[in-house]
């Protein structure tokens, strides 16, 4: 079955299939019609929407549903985001499952309401304090808004440890037609390691806390194992890169101007492919040194090269003077036009 | 210097809709700050984000329009690093009492020498109309869309509890009245709370002008606004909504005047940098 919708819509269709317990959340544009969405259908589904005072509400009130075993979920945007950071950072030490959207706006700051991916870095490399890591996923359509969704869910239940799916202005508000999801829900069982105050949950522990520094390295050393074993979930679209001379590389709304791109270029005779990282956390590496090898390599992001970064980190060496790349910021996006300029500039052909 | 209103306008279009409370508002204040012979180069406007947080904006003065929720901290340090400056912070009801309703509680403590003008709506407008902390029981809004279910809160009753030295209400359709509150506020000495009813008139059905009008009246002359339990008392009608000064103190001392800082040097911070000699001594006497 196929409805039209906004991809802030989509998240919420997803989340539902994904058999959301909870959101929690505080108005930000342009993420607050996940929140409409919420508030509109999880009360009928006989489940819970709760607007929070503030966004450090919201990432606690989820720090206890998760620690419940519940399948909770927040939304929100550039400043939102930032003081959810606190949270996640013990929701991930106390090893516990949470989906967080970020429909991200520009920055640094108040910033404004249009498309960017600068919160990459904050999103991937974790933006609160000690060692851990959120899972990411990156969404590239109104389609994947919701699937990725239902996968950020799996996911986080999966590691028992927060994913973020990590949108921008333009998916969010978006309309495109969804395909709804099909096949029953598996829910994980929780009772191995949640607390709910019952007889069969009172062995169980959460926390976050080690006060023996030895024990707190341990915990440390077992999360970077956790991390490391998500390697076996990475997930990326290679389109046209086996014959390829040049891979353009992007993620999220800014692929889906390179894929047209590389479109556009293949009718030039541009042999032009596109990898989209679909997991930005874990990053898909061994995916994108296959379809990189020996070729050279654009990079299209809505940042300040924060996707550039990881690609040089997890390229093999001898691909990373092939690099290059064009973005935009402050809201802008790249036109199709100038990634095809740059490609063409990088293979020394006219147009 | 002749003072009048129009000298405190900046030659850009305001954002709001037509009809909306904060033009009242925004216009009485330029009034006031006329009356006051306040000139503009000694008033800061400090506001937080929103659409009454747009205030600073369009108001000549200083400015610092800072982060969601979070005008207050800003505000209270710039009257304490230059006491000369008048701060006067506007901003919305989400802003003031959701998001940074901790600053909210931490300055009526302190007691820091600014105007705390919030524009109390009594709803979330620049997001588009959810729930503030201010929303009455049972309003409708596409998040709350069972009605609200939270008790409304309540600026005064908390502000008078907190021992804030000087809070009002005003509504800026009583303009007689408003003038008078603010320039009160204004001059006040220490924190002063004016909670402000304006219509929303794009994001709130249910709170518009007419319904505020019908809903206040003014506090009696007879009300002592030195009582603090009458001042509570009032502060906690909620059928009709009484305005004017419900609680005011004088001769507290002010955030700034207890900051250790000024103890033994009436030099305000901003112009202080950094004495070597002094910091030689500070860590002479640790040796
Ligand atoms: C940390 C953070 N969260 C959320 C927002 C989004 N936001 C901007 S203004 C606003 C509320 C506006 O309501 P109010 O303060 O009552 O002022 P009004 O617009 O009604 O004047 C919100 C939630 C933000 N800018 N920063």
């Amino acid at each position: 079955m196929k409805k039209f919708v906004k991809g802030n819509e989509a998240v919420m269709i997803g989340a539902l299939y994904a058999g959301c317990d909870a959101y929690f959340g505080y108005p930000i544009t342009p993420a607050s019609e996940i929140a409409h969405a919420a508030a509109d259908m999880l009360p009928q589904m006989g489940k819970v929407f709760l607007q929070a005072e503030c966004e450090t509400g919201s990432i606690n009130m989820m720090y206890g549903a998760a620690s419940a075993g519940k399948r909770c979920m927040s939304a929100s945007s550039g400043p939102g985001m930032s003081l959810m950071q606190e949270g996640l950072s013990y929701l991930a030490g106390a090893q516990l499952p949470a989906v967080v959207v970020d429909v991200q706006r520009t920055g640094p700051g108040l910033g404004n309401i249009g498309p960017e991916q600068g919160d990459y870095d904050q999103a991937v490399k974790a933006g609160g304090h000690g060692n851990y890591k959120c899972i990411v996923l990156a969404p590239a359509s109104v389609q994947e808004m919701c699937d990725l969704t239902i996968r950020a869910f799996e996911l986080a239940f999966k590691y028992r440890n927060p994913a973020i799916v990590l949108a921008d202005a333009v998916l969010g508000q978006m309309m495109e037609s969804l395909e709804l999801p099909e096949g029953q829900l598996q829910v994980p069982d929780t009772k191995d390691w949640c607390v709910r105050g019952d007889a069969e949950t009172r062995q169980n522990l959460i926390a976050s806390i080690y006060l023996q520094i030895d024990l707190q390295e341990e915990h440390n050393w077992m999360l970077q194992r956790k991390y490391e074993s998500m390697a076996a979930d990475t997930q990326a679209q290679s389109y046209l890169t086996e014959d390829a001379d040049i891979i353009i590389t992007a993620y999220g709304s800014c692929a889906c101007i390179a894929l047209s791109a590389v479109d556009e270029l293949r009718k030039e005779g541009v042999k032009a492919g596109l990898f989209r990282s679909i997991t930005l956390f874990p990053f898909p590496k061994e995916e994108l040194a296959q379809a990189a090898a020996g070729k050279k390599v654009l990079v299209a992001e809505l940042s300040n090269g924060q996707y550039r970064d990881d690609v040089l980190l997890h390229l093999p060496c001898e691909g990373r003077g092939q690099v290059e790349l064009i973005n935009r910021m402050g809201g802008n996006l790249i036109r199709m036009e100038a990634i095809k300029e740059k490609a063409r500039e990088m293979m020394g052909v006219k147009a | 210097m002749e003072f009048n209103a129009k000298m405190y306008d900046m030659p850009q279009e305001k954002a709001w809709c037509p009809g909306c409370g904060n033009f009242q508002l925004h216009s009485i204040l330029r009034e006031v700050l006329a009356e006051l012979s306040i000139p503009p180069q000694e008033l800061v406007f400090v506001s937080g984000i929103g659409q009454a947080a747009k205030l600073p904006q369009y108001t000549r003065g200083h400015m610092f329009n800072g982060l969601h929720g979070r005008s207050l901290p800003a505000a209270m340090a710039i009257n304490a690093a230059n006491p000369s400056l008048k701060v006067i912070v506007a901003s919305g009801d989400g802003c003031t009492y959701g998001e940074g309703g901790n600053h909210f509680l931490a300055q009526m403590q302190r007691n820091p020498d600014i105007v705390n003008i919030v524009h109390n709506n009594m709803v979330y407008g620049l997001t588009k109309g959810q729930a503030s902390p201010t929303s009455s029981k049972g309003m409708r809004t596409r998040v709350q869309v069972d009605g609200v279910t939270n008790e409304p809160f309540n600026p005064l009753a908390v502000a008078i509890a907190m021992g804030a030295t000087f809070v009002a209400r005003v509504f800026p359709g009583n303009k007689a009245q408003t003038k008078e509150v603010l320039k009160q506020a204004i001059q006040h000495k220490g924190y002063a709370l004016v909670d402000c009813f304006v219509q929303c008139v794009a994001m709130n059905k249910v709170n518009t002008f007419q319904w505020y009008k019908e809903h206040t009246y003014e506090l009696e002359a007879s009300h002592d606004p030195t009582d603090r339990q009458m001042a509570f008392q009032r502060a906690l009608e909620s059928e009709q909504y009484p305005t004017g000064v419900f609680y005011s103190v004088e001769g507290r001392p002010v955030f700034w005047e207890e900051c250790a800082a000024y103890r033994h040097n009436p030099e305000p911070l901003f112009r202080r940098s950094v004495d070597m000699e002094k910091l030689q001594d500070v860590l002479d006497s640790k040796a």
